[in-house]
């Protein structure tokens, strides 16, 4: 046998903290998604209606404007729980497009070419990899809903004054965790359906499905049982259940926003199953 | 170091170097002590003892014989199914610590799309916690070394099977890591690259690294490793240099020896009266003779002999089968085949 003589150097340098480091997972996808000018063009699309919002807020509190447009203030959409519903519900719509675009592909293409081992054999755990890729999805839906959200209730209270920031200090924080139960909601499907069937095509159809379909059987057994439990399964009404308790407007689902956020809990809890056992190096595949 | 015939259960390994049992956990060494890894009722290895040095170790056997997932398991990638091991001391469920000396290459090619090699191994050096400047230098230090840095800023997507192959060889090693673990590194590579390559491996391996390959292709298996590791059906069925690996075979796959002199008619005369001696031939040309013995050290005695007592002169004298091919066929090739 020969005799080795040890004379590498191994890298004794400093690190970096390992919480940051799923984040260079994320930068890695940016890159891909701003490479798209179509998707950067959607992100455009996306801030309309917040830009509308603001301009319907500046419009309540500008005489001059009032009086140039010849505007009745009676007419103008109150700027309350409704209003902020209505601006969710709209960027949510949003929201879940820009997820179908971008969410079947990120764990998919992975698994497809058994590019995970390359992931894992770091200092990198499974969790901090599928968190990377939430990560993406995350920070970009964070930029369509919550932060413009909190941005126009911020513009609103500038303008009303302190009296009204008190009083309804309820709608920032249901701005802020509405968006963030419809942004995880959205990423948890996203990415356990990619990891599912790993071909972003396809992914993308049953998040579509999953929201869609199971709305209209929930809508079927509604019917046949003349009940409202089939809203169990719809994932739109069950939100729009918990939205509307954050915003304190009330809806007529049918479902109590406990029941709402049990089922929304049994998703999670099904999707992260299911990325536990799809998300590894290696796949036993049983013939 | 030994070499064992595959029975149902355990394999016994008789030891060429004198260690008895298994191996004992130790700073400087591979070691597996009786790991087996089942895919539900599927055997991926099956009781696996070993303690691999540093240099060169090349995993040899045919396909679903256990390689990768005997890599796997050394990466932390898999866990086993029993048994434990050690990556110079270190568990591999322990990956802060692991993969800060181990540095692993898959066989799969799978690149996030539309990223150059630059950025690829850039991406993965700060998933391992360098700072940017770190990586860059690192980056660029692994470039070279496998020769791509006219390349390195286009995308991997563009690039041949063999460049693909060596900036994966270059993402392995770029953290620089002590032990290496390749699988079917030469895949795909021309001759000229492949040479590059193995010449490489030489480089790492004379710097005191560990550098653990898988390959199929067994006339280059002895030209690059320092020890193999020869797998079946998920057993090891024989590990060492493969010289030692041989000798231990001649009793049930006598030795082969080429000799070529002026009196070969004499030299078979001479042979057959050994007891050791199983066969003799003659070759085409009548001026060299194709010895089969038991006992390879007495056999050499004897030719030694003979040439000092000037019975013979000899022109060249060379084992026939003492080669990672042989050992293969004899082991595994009946059931194997894929090499």
């Amino acid at each position: 046998m020969a005799v080795y003589k040890r004379t590498y150097q191994p890298y004794q340098g400093p690190l970096t903290p390992g919480w940051s480091r799923f984040l260079v997972i994320a930068r890695q996808a940016y890159r891909r998604v701003f490479d798209s000018r179509f998707l950067i063009l959607y992100l455009a699309l996306c801030m309309i209606w917040p830009a509308i919002c603001a301009v319907l807020i500046y419009l309540r509190h500008n005489a001059g404007a009032i009086a140039m447009f010849k505007i009745d203030v009676a007419r103008l959409i109150p700027i309350d729980g409704m209003f902020f519903l209505r601006y969710l519900a709209w960027q949510g719509s949003m929201a879940f497009l820009l997820t179908a675009f971008i969410g079947p592909g990120l764990i998919s293409s992975d698994l497809r070419n058994g590019g995970l081992p390359l992931y894992l054999c770091r200092p990198f755990s499974r969790a901090e990899y599928v968190l990377g890729k939430m990560s993406v999805l995350l920070i970009l839906l964070s930029f369509i809903t919550w932060i413009p959200g909190l941005l126009l209730f911020g513009f609103e209270a500038n303008l009303e004054g302190a009296a009204w920031f008190r009083e309804n200090l309820f709608l920032a924080s249901g701005i802020f965790l509405g968006s963030w139960i419809w942004i995880l909601t959205l990423g948890l499907l996203s990415l356990a359906l990619s990891a599912w069937v790993k071909w972003k095509f396809v992914a993308g159809a049953l998040l579509f499905g999953v929201f869609f379909a199971a709305a209209g059987f929930g809508a079927a057994i509604n019917e046949v049982l003349h009940t409202q439990s089939g809203n169990m399964i719809n994932l739109g009404e069950l939100v729009r259940t918990i939205w509307s308790g954050l915003f304190r407007v009330p809806v007529s689902t049918g479902l109590t926003p406990e029941n709402a956020w049990m089922a929304l809990a049994g998703i999670y809890v099904l999707c992260l199953l299911l990325l536990d056992r799809k998300v590894r190096a290696f796949e036993v595949v049983r013939s | 170091m030994s070499a064992s015939g595959k029975t149902g259960d355990r394999p016994p390994r008789p030891s060429v170097d004198g260690a008895a049992g298994p191996p004992s956990f130790s700073s400087d060494r591979i070691t597996f002590e009786d790991v087996s890894k089942f895919y539900g009722e599927v055997l991926g290895i099956n009781r696996v003892d070993l303690a691999i040095p540093p240099g060169i170790t090349t995993l040899v056997g045919p396909n679903g014989s256990g390689k990768t997932t005997l890599m796997n398991l050394m990466t932390g990638l898999v866990q086993p199914s029993r048994g434990r091991i050690r990556v110079l001391g270190v568990a591999p469920d322990e990956p802060e610590r692991l993969f800060r000396m181990l540095g692993y290459c898959t066989q799969f090619d799978s690149f996030p799309r539309a990223l150059t090699g630059y950025q690829f191994l850039y991406s993965y050096l700060r998933l391992h916690g360098l700072a940017h400047k770190e990586s860059d230098r690192l980056v660029w230090e692994a470039i070279e070394r496998v020769g791509m840095t006219e390349a390195a800023h286009r995308r991997v997507a563009a690039y041949s099977k063999g460049m693909r192959q060596r900036i994966k060889l270059a993402q392995a090693m770029c953290h620089q890591p002590q032990v290496l673990v390749l699988d079917e590194p030469l895949n795909g590579l021309d001759p000229m690259a492949r040479a590059e390559v193995i010449e490489l491996f030489r480089e790492l391996a004379a710097g005191g690294r560990y550098v653990i390959i898988s390959s199929h292709i067994l006339h280059e298996v002895d030209k690059i490793s320092d020890q193999v590791i020869m797998l079946t059906s998920g057993y090891v069925v024989a590990e060492g240099q493969i010289q030692a690996v041989r000798g231990e075979m001649h009793q049930d796959y006598p030795m082969q020896v080429l000799v070529r002199c002026d009196l070969p008619g004499r030299l078979a005369a001479q042979v057959f009266e050994q007891d050791h001696v199983v066969e003799v031939r003659m070759h085409a040309d009548r001026k060299g003779l194709l010895v089969s013995t038991r006992d390879g050290e007495r056999f050499y005695d004897l030719l030694q002999r003979l040439v000092l007592e000037g019975v013979i002169s000899l022109e060249s004298v060379a084992p026939a089968d003492e080669d990672a091919h042989s050992v293969y066929e004899y082991l595994i090739g009946g059931e194997g085949g894929a090499a």
